[in-house]
């Protein structure tokens, strides 16, 4: 994480729900198909991908969430140094992986913003801008999806019960946040 | 609005999917030996009929996996769902 500027600096807080930014968290976007990539990438991150649609596997550090039958965004639990944008991990299976021609691993620490979300209606806000029937996801912790929301494309995370992390590309997160705001002070 | 199911995801809102027009259309395998209208047959005509369409969607807002459908134009009920490269029901 080097050079960008939040413009997510408060936190909302609007009928028990509360919404802040959790940065800077590294995220890698992982691609492959072969199976000697599922190999290397549970080496590398002590972790077996998930392969089942709109699911996550999770470790102390690391958390691997499903984007499409060959497509995974790895992410850490904790945050990450602020002024370097270098990462270990990155290193480690772009080495094994890229260079190896077995798949692909694109840093996108910058490109997502990462929203963290928790209290009782959550649901009840996505469900105002979402097409998206969180009924069964919201009773299964870990469980993932990438949808609309305010006609944006998010990717959300079921964290825990309550809490749920939300991933927006940077330059719809102003936009979103905003609505975000406003949707949640009319719950 | 309807729903659509993805082979990948599983039964996903119709706002999360793109069409992609007539699927099952072949490129012809020597281009330079074909006239200019039958070409443009190639490139441009496709069927736009009421009833059953072969059509490729995309589920451009969830998995951005590509697969086929097989639809009723007129009334929007979806006959069946397959992966690309998967054959075409004969029936």
């Amino acid at each position: 994480m080097l050079n960008y500027n939040s413009i997510i600096n408060e936190e909302i807080n609007h009928n028990g729900l509360s919404i802040r930014e959790i940065s800077p968290i590294m995220k890698l976007n992982l691609r492959g198909k072969k199976r000697e990539f599922f190999t290397t990438v549970g080496k590398d991150l002590n972790m077996i991908l998930p392969t089942k649609a709109n699911t996550s596997a999770a470790n102390d550090k690391l958390i691997s969430i499903w984007l499409s039958p060959d497509e995974w965004m790895i992410i850490s639990n904790e945050k990450v140094q602020k002024d370097t944008n270098k990462y270990e991990l990155q290193e480690l299976l772009y080495n094994n992986i890229s260079k190896t021609n077995l798949g692909a691993v694109t840093d996108i620490s910058d490109q997502f913003v990462q929203l963290e979300l928790e209290g009782k209606n959550i649901f009840e806000l996505f469900a105002s801008g979402s097409p998206f029937n969180f009924n069964e996801f919201k009773e299964k912790k870990g469980t993932t999806t990438q949808t609309l929301l305010n006609h944006i494309d998010v990717i959300i995370y079921h964290k825990d019960q309550d809490l749920v992390n939300l991933f927006v590309r940077r330059s719809f997160s102003e936009h979103l946040w905003s609505w975000i705001n406003d949707s949640a002070s009319r719950l | 609005m309807f729903l659509i199911n993805c082979p990948y995801c599983g039964e996903r809102d119709q706002q999360e999917f793109k069409a992609g027009g007539e699927a099952h259309i072949e490129r012809p395998k020597q281009p330079t030996e074909l006239s200019d209208d039958e070409w443009a047959e190639y490139l441009f005509m496709r069927k736009n009929i009421k009833g059953i369409q072969f059509e490729r969607w995309n589920h451009a807002h969830g998995c951005r996996k590509w697969f086929n459908m097989v639809r009723d134009t007129s009334n929007d009920e979806i006959k069946l769902i397959y992966k690309m490269g998967e054959k075409p029901p004969s029936d």
